[in-house]
C-alpha cells in the first residue's frame, strides 16, 4: 500500500493497542544512476527505496521499530515491535514528540525538474568526453557518473504534526585516472545542481588537473610546519569532528564543550555557522527530524562558543530550546543531532596571501582515513595527507604519503588566518561541510 | 520468499529486450541493535529491510533496477524497467530454474530473533559493567548488542535458484578513560556468523575488560613520535594492514578497469616471499563467511598470494566478463539497493615460521602495534592509512611505554614487500568493510608480522 494508506493502518493499529503518543517518519527516494567507462555505459541503475520508522511513548519510554514493508500486516507488527522494544529501555531522560502548528521558514530556491533518462546518459557521456579531452595524461579507468534523485520525507504524529518535504538533486561525479607512463594517480570532483547550469567542462578539467598535479609527488619531510589546509581538507576535518558540537555528546561526556558556552574556544578568526538554508546546500531543510523549525545560527562567533546543537530531548536536559538540529542517519535511526550546512565564515585574505603568510610549510588539499585516524572524543588526529610544499610563500613540489597530526580543539585555537572564499566540496545531502582555506601554525608532519 | 515459477516469469521479462543474462536478488533482513549508554539501555533499533533488485547484462553493460514491491506485479515492473533501460530489441531465452540446496556450513543453534530482548540485554550488561567497573578512570562506556537475520534469494538465467539465511551476532563495547583531563578510547567488538551460541566461546565480561583496559592504558600514554621505523603488528585485527594495503587492490572492482596497483600482475612477485595471503569465505561460523555469494556462486577458499607471487584476484560475475575470468565467489552487496561487486570475505596472511619474541627482539627502535583501528586505501595508487589503537615503543628489542595517536601510512606495493617476518599465531578480527556495494561484514587476520620500514604518523 502507499504511504497515506499505511499511515491510516498504523494509526488504527496504534489505537487498537492503546497507544496514544506516537510518530510515523517516512522516507522515500527514487533515482537513476549512469556510470560511463571508456565512452560506454558500464552500469545503469534505477532505484526506488523507502521505509517508515514508527516510534511510540510507552510509560515514558520511546520505543522504535521500522520497516520497508508497507503492508497491512506489517503496520500492526510495527506497532507491537515498538511497544516491545520500549519495555526494555531504562534511560530516564524524557523523550518528546514535536508539536503541531509550528511556523516554518520557506525555502526560497529555484527548483529544477529531474532530467529524462536520455539527458542523464548524455550528461554523463559529455562529462566523460570532457575528461579524456582535458589532458593527454588521462587514461582508461577514468569514469563519469550522473545521478538524478528525488527524495521525500514526511513526519506525522499524534500531536497534530503532519509535514511533508520533497527535494530533487542532479549529481555529477568525474573520476580522472592519469598516468605519466611510470606512475598512476587519480582524483575526482562531485558537483550538484541544475543539469542545464552545471559546467561539465570545468568539472572534468578540475578533476584531471588535480589528479595530474599529484604525479611525481615526493614525500614531505618530517617536522613541524605552518600548514595551509585547502577548503576540502577543512571540510573533511569539520565533518569528522562536528560531533563535538552535539549536545548529546556533551551530556554524555563525549565532547569537551560541555558548559563552555560564552568561552573563547577558538581563535578570533573563527566564526562557525550552521545554516539549513545555505545558498549552495543541495537540500535546504525547513524542519528537522522531529519537525522543529530550522534556522541559521553561529556555533562559534569570533572564537567565542555560542551554542551546542540540540534536539528536543537534549534541550530539555539542559533547560534550553531545541536548535532545530534533530537528525536521523536514516529513517530507521533514533533521533540524534547533526548540523545542516556547517561552514567556517570567510575572512579577507586571498589564498595567495594566505600562502605568503605561511612562508615555508605544507599545503594540504586531501586528508584520508578520517574514520580511523581521527578520534572525535579526544580530538586527536593523525591523518594521511597529500598536497604541496609551500616554499617562499608559493605552492611548489607535490607531496603525498605523509601524515599531519594534531588535536581538533587545539587546531580551532591555532587558526591564524582564514581566506575569503567558502567552498562546499562534497555536498550531496542535507548535511554538508564547507570552509575557506585556513592557516595553522606548527603542526606535526611525518614523512621521510 | 518468491516461488520458482514467479522468478522464471520475471527473468523472462528481464531478458525480453536482448539481455544475455538476468538475475533476481531478493531479501528480507531484520537488523536488531540494542544500545547502552550512561549505564542504561538507551535505545533499540529494530529494522526490516525488504526489497528486490533485477539485474541484466548485455556484453559489458549492466543495468539494475530495485523495488520495495516484491509482489509478482512489482517484480515484473522492476524487470521491465531494467529491460527497457538496456535498450530496444527482442529476445526469448529458455529459462529453466533448478533449485539448488547448498549445505549450510554455518548451522545456527539458537536463532537470536527467537530470543527475548531481556536475554540479550543481560549479556550486554555483563560486558558493559565489566568495562564500567574496571577502573575508576573509566568515565563513559557505550555498548551494543547486534543480531542480523539476512534472508536472501537469488535466481538467474543460468538456472540458479537458491536461498540462504545468514545470521550474525555481535557484542560491541567501547570505553572512555580520562587521566589528567586527557581522554582516550578503547574497544572490543567480537562477532561471528553464529547465533546466541557465540557466547559459549566469547565472554561478555572479557570483552568489556579488554575495551576498558585499552582505554586506561592509552589514557596514560604520551604521543607517538613521528618517523620512518620498523613496526611489529600483532595478530587478529592487525590483519587490517593486508586488507587495506593489498586486499582492496586485488578486487575486480578496480582490477577490471585497470584501476589498481596490481592490475596485470598475475604470476608476478608482488610481495615478500614470506607472505602467503588467502581469502576464504568458507570458514565455518566466521564473521565474513557465506555459503554462496550474492550472485549465487558458492564461496571458495582463494589463495591470493603464495610465497609472494600473485595467484588470484577476487572476482564477481560482471567484472569477470571484462577480465575474461570466472567468478571466485566474492560478489557481495550490503542490501538489494546496492549493485554487487567483488569484495573480501575472511582475508588473512597465513602463518609463517617466525617466533613472536624473535620479531620483537629484532627491532632496535620501532613500534609495536598491539591493536589496530580501521583504515582506508586508494586502490589506484595503493596509498593506504590506518590507525593504531594500542601501540607501544620498542627499544633494544623490548616492548616499552604505550604511545597514543599513531597512524601508519604508505603504499601497498611497498609495504607487502617489507613484510619480512611472519609469526605463527594466526587470529582474526571482525570489521565492517565499506566500498561501492555498501558495508559488508569481513574478517581480517594474520599472525604477528614485522614490517621492516613504514611511515609512522605521530608528533
Amino acid at each position: 500500500m502507499d504511504y497515506q494508506a499505511f499511515k491510516n493502518a498504523v494509526a488504527q493499529a496504534a489505537q487498537a493497542q492503546g497507544i496514544t503518543e506516537y510518530e510515523l517518519y517516512y522516507e522515500y527516494s527514487e533515482g537513476t544512476t549512469v556510470e560511463i567507462f571508456q565512452q560506454e555505459i558500464g552500469e545503469f541503475s534505477s532505484h526506488t527505496e523507502g521505509g517508515v520508522c514508527f516510534r511510540a511513548l510507552v510509560e515514558g519510554k520511546m520505543g522504535y521499530a521500522s520497516t520497508e514493508d508497507l503492508s497491512e500486516a506489517s503496520a500492526a507488527a510495527l506497532v507491537s515491535r515498538a511497544v516491545d522494544n520500549a519495555s526494555v529501555l531504562e534511560t530516564e531522560e524524557q523523550e518528546f514528540l514535536g508539536e503541531g502548528g509550528q511556523v516554518y521558514q520557506t525555502v526560497e530556491r529555484e527548483t529544477y525538474a529531474l532530467p529524462s533518462t536520455e539527458t542523464i546518459i548524455s550528461k554523463a557521456m559529455e562529462l566523460q568526453k570532457a575528461l579524456y579531452a582535458a589532458d593527454p595524461a588521462v587514461i582508461d579507468g577514468t569514469s563519469s557518473e550522473a545521478i538524478a534523485t528525488k527524495g521525500e520525507i514526511a513526519i506525522f504524529n499524534s500531536k497534530g504534526l503532519d509535514l511533508h518535504y520533497e527535494n530533487t538533486a542532479f549529481i555529477t561525479v568525474a573520476v580522472a585516472v592519469v598516468s605519466d607512463g611510470t606512475e598512476m594517480d587519480n582524483d575526482y570532483e562531485v558537483k550538484v545542481g541544475d543539469p542545464d547550469k552545471l559546467e561539465l567542462q570545468k568539472i572534468a578539467a578540475d578533476a584531471a588537473a588535480s589528479a595530474k598535479a599529484k604525479l611525481g609527488s615526493d614525500v614531505a619531510p618530517t617536522g613541524a610546519y605552518p600548514v595551509v589546509f585547502a577548503p576540502s581538507a577543512v571540510a573533511s576535518l569539520l565533518g569528522t569532528f562536528s560531533s563535538v558540537f552535539s549536545a548529546e555528546n556533551a551530556q554524555k561526556g563525549l565532547s569537551k564543550l560541555k558548559g563552555k558556552e560564552g568561552e573563547q574556544i577558538a581563535s578570533p578568526a573563527v566564526t562557525l555557522v550552521d545554516d539549513p538554508f545555505y545558498q549552495d546546500s543541495p537540500m535546504p531543510m525547513p524542519f528537522d527530524a522531529e519537525g522543529t523549525p530550522t534556522y541559521r545560527k553561529n556555533v562559534i562567533e569570533d572564537g567565542k562558543f555560542c551554542t551546542l546543537l540540540y534536539n528536543l530531548k537534549t534541550a530539555a536536559v539542559d533547560g534550553k530550546k531545541s536548535t532545530g538540529n534533530g537528525s536521523k542517519g536514516s529513517y530507521a535511526s533514533s533521533v540524534g543531532t547533526s548540523p545542516f550546512t556547517m561552514y567556517l565564515a570567510p575572512g579577507t585574505l586571498t589564498e595567495e596571501e594566505l600562502l605568503a603568510k605561511a612562508g615555508n610549510g605544507v599545503y594540504i588539499n586531501s586528508l584520508g582515513g578520517l574514520h580511523a585516524g581521527a578520534n572525535p572524543i579526544s580530538g586527536d588526529f593523525s591523518l594521511q595527507s597529500a598536497g604541496f610544499l609551500i616554499e617562499n610563500g608559493k605552492k611548489t613540489t607535490p607531496v603525498k604519503s605523509f601524515t599531519v597530526a594534531g588535536n581538533f580543539y587545539d587546531l580551532l585555537k591555532g587558526i591564524t588566518c582564514v581566506s575569503n572564499t567558502v567552498e562546499l566540496p562534497m555536498a550531496t545531502s542535507q548535511t554538508a561541510f564547507g570552509s575557506p582555506a585556513i592557516l595553522v601554525e606548527g603542526l606535526s608532519v611525518a614523512g621521510k | 520468499m518468491i516461488s520458482r515459477e514467479v522468478c522464471q516469469r520475471v527473468l523472462a521479462k528481464a531478458v525480453s529486450t536482448g539481455a544475455d543474462y538476468a538475475e533476481i536478488f531478493a531479501e528480507n533482513t531484520t537488523n536488531h541493535l540494542i544500545s547502552m549508554l550512561d549505564s542504561k539501555v538507551s535505545n533499540i533499533s529494530d529494522r526490516v529491510v525488504a526489497g528486490a533488485a533485477v539485474r541484466v547484462y548485455k556484453g559489458l553493460r549492466s543495468v539494475m533496477a530495485t523495488t520495495i514491491d516484491t509482489s509478482e506485479s512489482g517484480l515484473i515492473a522492476c524487470a521491465l524497467k531494467a529491460a527497457e533501460a538496456l535498450g530496444q530489441g527482442t529476445a526469448a531465452m529458455d529459462i529453466v530454474l533448478k533449485e539448488r540446496l547448498y549445505g549450510d556450513i554455518h548451522p545456527i543453534r539458537v536463532v537470536p530473533s527467537s530470543v527475548a530482548n531481556a536475554e540479550k540485554v543481560s549479556l550486554l550488561k555483563e560486558g558493559y559493567f565489566a568495562a564500567k567497573d574496571y577502573d575508576s578512570c573509566i568515565t563513559q562506556v557505550s555498548g551494543q548488542f547486534l543480531d542480523v537475520d539476512h534472508n536472501i534469494l537469488i535466481a538467474n538465467t543460468e538456472g540458479t535458484y537458491a536461498q540462504d539465511r545468514q545470521i550474525r551476532t555481535r557484542l560491541m563495547i567501547s570505553a572512555i578513560a580520562e587521566k589528567n583531563g586527557e581522554t582516550q578510547t578503547g574497544g572490543c567488538r567480537p562477532g561471528a556468523r553464529m547465533g546466541m551460541e557465540l557466547f559459549e566461546t566469547v565472554s561478555p565480561r572479557q570483552t568489556g575488560i579488554q575495551a576498558a583496559k585499552q582505554a586506561v592504558t592509552m589514557a596514560g600514554a604520551g604521543y607517538c613520535p613521528a618517523g620512518v621505523m620498523p613496526v611489529a603488528i600483532d595478530n587478529g585485527f592487525g590483519g587490517v594492514i593486508f586488507h587495506e594495503a593489498c586486499g582492496h587492490s586485488l578486487e575486480a572492482t578496480g582490477v577490471a578497469y585497470g584501476r589498481s596497483q596490481f592490475a596485470g600482475k598475475l604470476g608476478q612477485k608482488i610481495a615478500n616471499e614470506k607472505v602467503t595471503a588467502i581469502d576464504d569465505g568458507t570458514i565455518p561460523g566466521a564473521w565474513g563467511s557465506i555459503n554462496f555469494d550474492d550472485e549465487g556462486t558458492p564461496a571458495r577458499k582463494n589463495v591470493l598470494i603464495e610465497n609472494g607471487v600473485l595467484k588470484s584476484y577476487m572476482i564477481d560475475k560482471f567484472n569477470g566478463r571484462r577480465m575474461g575470468m570466472e567468478s571466485t565467489g566474492n560478489a557481495r552487496r550490503e542490501s538489494y539497493s546496492y549493485t554487487p561487486t567483488s569484495r573480501m570475505t575472511n582475508t588473512y596472511i597465513a602463518p609463517g615460521t617466525d617466533r613472536n619474541e624473535d620479531i620483537i627482539a629484532s627491532i632496535e627502535y620501532g613500534l609495536y602495534a598491539r591493536e589496530m583501528g580501521g583504515g582506508s586505501v586508494n586502490p589506484v595508487t595503493g596509498e593506504f592509512n590506518f590507525a593504531v589503537n594500542e601501540g607501544y615503543l620498542i627499544r633494544n628489542g623490548k616492548i616499552c611505554e604505550p604511545v597514543r595517536g599513531a597512524s601508519l601510512v604508505g603504499k601497498g606495493s611497498d609495504v607487502i614487500m617489507n613484510i619480512d617476518m611472519v609469526g605463527q599465531n594466526l587470529d582474526m578480527g571482525q570489521g565492517m568493510c565499506g566500498s561501492s556495494s555498501g558495508s559488508v561484514p569481513t574478517n581480517v587476520g594474520q599472525p604477528m608480522i614485522r614490517v621492516s620500514s613504514i611511515t609512522v604518523g605521530g608528533r
